[in-house]
């Protein structure tokens, strides 16, 4: 606890840009980065992806920070205190949404601690990938892997912000050194130039085709964390004199930093290793590309066990200090709703354990929770907006962005991004993304049992906003009934 | 790798690298003077 105000937070600016970092940087950026944008134009994309960057990831995450900051409370409860009573329903979605997420990510994690135990005991070089992929992945030793992923976040969580703090100056740092380790000796491989020009050079026709663009958003809406509500979460535990602009630019660009270090692992390891990987990679998905993929290149790299080792070792530390924040803003949601810390930890991760069990066991399931709540961030980013409008943008952006402790004057020029741009994004996202999943199958569109189009998101998304909508007004009441941290800056 | 990838990679390395540097320096900074 820190002695400033009695309260629970983060005891420098450094740990809570570490932790946050820690949450943006996952799985996300090292498997599917890589594999987006070598296949779709390379360096242009790049030219995109650095757009959206500065047009969605870096204005939501100063909404996100404020709305913590300001609020003192979780999802719910910031949307009900900033924006109105009537606007609880929209935390509500955040937080479902995240945790529609954080039910399979831990799946994710279990899976990554999985392949560094295989990495570390050698079983990658007496068996094949495939081999371990098939036995392992939709088996019951998936449910344990889950389940230890989900423990290690829950050892974590338990002893609150002191704890997440403290994961973080270690793995951050360590995951920091892992991947600049392996990015310095993926280029250093013979062949691996052509790596380099797979990830930079520049195709400019693509930049007229409207799908890179749209992809270059979706990375970054997926890959950076802002719209998730968990930026939202750490803010709670930020000290009244910090800063919000400038820790928001800070985490955008580090999460892109690391992405593109991981672009130059991944894609100079692929190539020096595998001289046609251009057609590999374009049927590959994640899961193909981390677990069967890349152990098999690793084989033929001098000390490839060791750097397969390392490799899984980073994407496990980038997996659970992601998880951990997943299990945070669940466990935040139902303290501001009464329950004591460790109580509502163990009710988190309870849920967190049952409902990831079928991602654990079934592939398409996992792939279907993916794709619904993967989408789902995107309505989460646009609700961010419309809270923010709710709330008043200029208000927000001099009392709260501008306001005490700001290092950073941010202009009119985030208003218009946050309230016109931001939906505009979302809206056109959300419809070349429905639109995509029709393929050639128009029967199925609707299909509300099919894996991954647009009748199973419209279906689950109606069910979640139907209940929203009907609990309102108790979530409301709920969420800012507690005293709990209560912003002491006479809001 | 010709001309034209080096300047992309420079260009997108630089932006993407430099501007975190650049804003951790101005952090840094900034932090010093509120403590100090």
């Amino acid at each position: 606890m820190s002695g400033e105000t009695g309260r629970e937070l983060f005891s420098s600016r450094w740990w809570l840009v570490l932790a946050t970092l820690g949450m943006a940087v996952g799985t996300g950026n090292i498997w599917r980065f890589p594999r987006v944008v070598a296949a779709h134009g390379g360096g242009s994309f790049l030219v995109a992806w650095v757009v959206f960057l500065l047009l969605w990831s870096v204005p939501l995450m100063m909404v996100e920070f404020s709305f913590g900051k300001r609020s003192r409370r979780g999802a719910v409860g910031a949307f009900a205190r900033l924006a109105g009573k009537r606007s609880a329903w929209m935390g509500g979605w955040v937080a479902l949404t995240a945790c529609g997420i954080f039910f399979y990510y831990s799946v994710v994690a279990g899976w990554c601690l999985r392949y560094l135990g295989a990495a570390a005991i050698g079983e990658l070089s007496v068996r094949s990938s495939e081999e371990v992929w098939n036995g392992f992945a939709g088996s019951g030793t998936a449910v344990l892997f889950h389940l230890l992923a989900l423990g290690l976040a829950f050892s974590v969580v338990w002893f609150g912000v002191r704890g997440i703090e403290r994961v973080a100056k270690v793995l951050i740092p360590l995951l920091v050194l892992l991947v600049v380790t392996m990015a310095v000796r993926a280029v250093t491989l013979p062949g691996a130039e052509a790596g380099l020009h797979f990830l930079f050079s520049p195709d400019w026709g693509a930049l007229t085709e409207p799908h890179i663009w749209l992809e270059a958003l979706t990375q970054n809406a997926w890959d950076t964390g802002a719209g998730w509500g968990l930026i939202l979460t750490y803010a709670i535990y930020m000290r009244s004199r910090e800063d919000v602009p400038l820790n928001a630019y800070l985490i955008g660009f580090g999460n892109n930093s690391m992405s593109l270090l991981a672009g130059i692992m991944v894609l100079c390891t692929v190539f020096a290793m595998d001289p046609g990987a251009e057609q590999h990679l374009a049927g590959v998905n994640n899961e193909g590309l981390t677990f069967l993929y890349m152990p098999r290149l690793f084989e033929h790299v001098p000390a490839g066990g060791f750097f397969m080792l390392l490799f899984f070792l980073a994407l496990s530390f980038a997996a659970l200090t992601s998880l951990i924040s997943m299990l945070e803003l669940a466990t935040r949601v139902l303290r501001d709703f009464g329950f004591e810390r460790r109580r509502a930890l163990l009710w988190v991760a309870g849920a967190g354990f049952a409902f990831g069990v079928p991602s654990a066991l079934s592939m398409p399931f996992f792939k279907n929770q993916d794709w619904v709540w993967g989408l789902g961030l995107i309505v989460s980013g646009l609700l961010f907006s419309v809270g923010a409008r709710r709330f008043g943008l200029a208000r927000l952006r001099s009392e709260v962005i501008n306001g005490e402790g700001s290092d950073l004057e941010v202009g009119r020029w985030w208003s218009f991004v946050v309230g016109v741009l931001v939906p505009v994004q979302a809206v056109v996202l959300l419809a070349w993304w429905l639109w995509r999943a029709a393929g050639t199958e128009w029967r199925q569109w609707l299909n509300p049992f099919a894996e991954g189009n647009a009748g199973t998101v419209l279906v689950q998304w109606a069910v979640a906003l139907l209940a929203l909508l009907a609990a309102n007004r108790w979530l409301a009441r709920r969420s800012l009934a507690s005293g709990l941290q209560a912003s002491e800056e006479g809001d | 790798m010709q001309t034209i990838d080096w300047l992309m990679m420079a260009l997108i390395c630089g932006g993407v690298w430099g501007g975190f540097a650049v804003l951790l320096v101005r952090a840094l900074l900034s932090e010093g003077r509120k403590r100090g």
